[in-house]
């Protein structure tokens, strides 16, 4: 920064004084930044609570046996699999936001509204994928929040240990229904509120998608406001990146 | 600073429509089949790829190898490699990387709460489990609870 302070002929001040962009960002988009700075704190408390209660427990239930169906596939078991393909995805409609944001740094009104189409249809895609599994989750649970309540729900929430930790499932049966518990409520309330998310940044594209076809971002004579649209849509995208990994992998 | 601009300008664009301020950094391009503009298009797609194999090799991972390695190993790599996809999200997809250092630091910085946040919780995770493990309690419910389940 020093450098171009010497450059220029009229010198600039010490400190801001306002009347100009700081850092050559303006208003909105650096709002957008601290909205999302604050979001991944919201986001960071929820994962972090979970490893807390995940530290605590002497059992947890393993991924590899809680995730691994597939739609239409049956009793298959293809741990992953179907996680990967939302994460691949998500990934995907990262990419088309990013050709919009692009095309819009160029003021290209048909590619942005073409990326945007394909960002929305990857979105609705991901969110239907999200409806499966709960759906499925929903039905080997027997519900969302709140189960396995009781020992008599033991010979359902056994199933979702690796061989490993049988032993000491069988040991504290009480551990472990706490723990599937625990998982099971963890899970809907973070990935319902990544979901949630991710619905919103569906409907936000939907809006500038209607005001590019318009022509609201031509007479302003630029695109900002899908850079904006696009921070949110990728920090969605990066949440679920960590919700990847704290779920399914760790 | 102030007394240089007008003073009507000064006030449309803090009260009226703000993005005027928006960032010279990026804007102001006007032809999307330069060269300039293909290689960006290009670099996009790279990242894309190369986030994909990121992925790749973790769900690889974690259906066949992370079993087979120390539990820690496998937690570090996999925390590394989402470490990387991140930050190339964050600094191709979201172009923080184009921005100013000072905006980049502004931004950045708040994050590294996270690791103290981190350290402290799953710690405190961790002494919990013990303390239970080891309290007089926790083995007088076992036993009434085995007993419980033999009536």
């Amino acid at each position: 920064m020093s450098q171009t302070t010497v450059v220029t002929t009229a010198p600039e001040p010490k400190l801001w004084a306002g009347g100009r962009s700081p850092y050559n960002v303006s208003y909105g988009k650096m709002m957008t930044w601290f909205f999302l700075l604050s979001d991944a704190l919201t986001f960071g408390a929820f994962l972090i609570a979970y490893g807390t209660t995940r530290f605590f427990s002497a059992v947890w239930p393993d991924a590899n046996q809680v995730f691994k169906s597939f739609p239409f596939m049956g009793e298959s078991n293809l741990p992953l699999v179907f996680v990967s393909l939302m994460t691949f995805i998500l990934i995907m409609s990262s990419v088309t936001m990013v050709l919009a944001v692009h095309a819009g740094h160029y003021g290209d009104k048909k590619n942005v509204a073409k990326w945007l189409l394909w960002t929305i249809i990857g979105g609705i895609c991901f969110l239907s994928c999200q409806a499966w599994e709960w759906t499925h989750l929903h039905g080997e649970c027997g519900g969302l929040w709140g189960t396995f309540t009781d020992l008599s729900t033991a010979h359902d929430f056994k199933r979702f240990f690796s061989e490993k930790s049988m032993d000491m499932v069988n040991a504290q049966p009480l551990v472990a229904m706490q723990s599937t518990h625990n998982f099971f409520n963890y899970f809907f309330t973070i990935t319902g509120f990544h979901g949630g998310h991710v619905t919103s940044g569906v409907i936000f594209n939907i809006l500038i998608l209607v005001n590019t076809v318009n022509g609201v971002y031509e007479r302003r004579g630029h695109y900002e406001m899908v850079e904006k649209i696009g921070l949110y849509w990728h920090f969605v995208d990066l949440v679920w990146v960590f919700v990847f990994t704290c779920f399914y992998l760790l | 600073m102030s007394e240089n601009i007008d003073k009507a300008t000064f006030q449309h664009y803090y009260e009226g429509d703000q993005s005027k301020l928006y960032s010279g950094l990026m804007q102001h391009h006007t032809d999307v089949t330069s060269p300039e503009s293909k290689a960006q298009v290009k670099r996009i797609w790279n990242i894309f790829w190369f986030l994909l194999v990121i992925t790749v090799i973790e769900v690889v991972m974690g259906m066949k190898f992370s079993h087979l390695m120390p539990r820690g190993i496998a937690n570090f790599l996999f925390l590394a490699l989402t470490l990387v996809k991140a930050g190339y999200i964050v600094k191709v997809f979201m172009h923080l990387g184009d921005e100013f250092k000072g905006f980049i630091t502004t931004v950045l910085i708040p994050l590294v709460l996270f690791v103290w946040f981190i350290i402290a919780f799953l710690a405190d995770g961790h002494f919990w489990l013990r303390m239970n493990d080891e309290s007089p309690a926790r083995h007088n419910s076992a036993v009434q609870e085995v007993s419980h389940e033999s009536k």
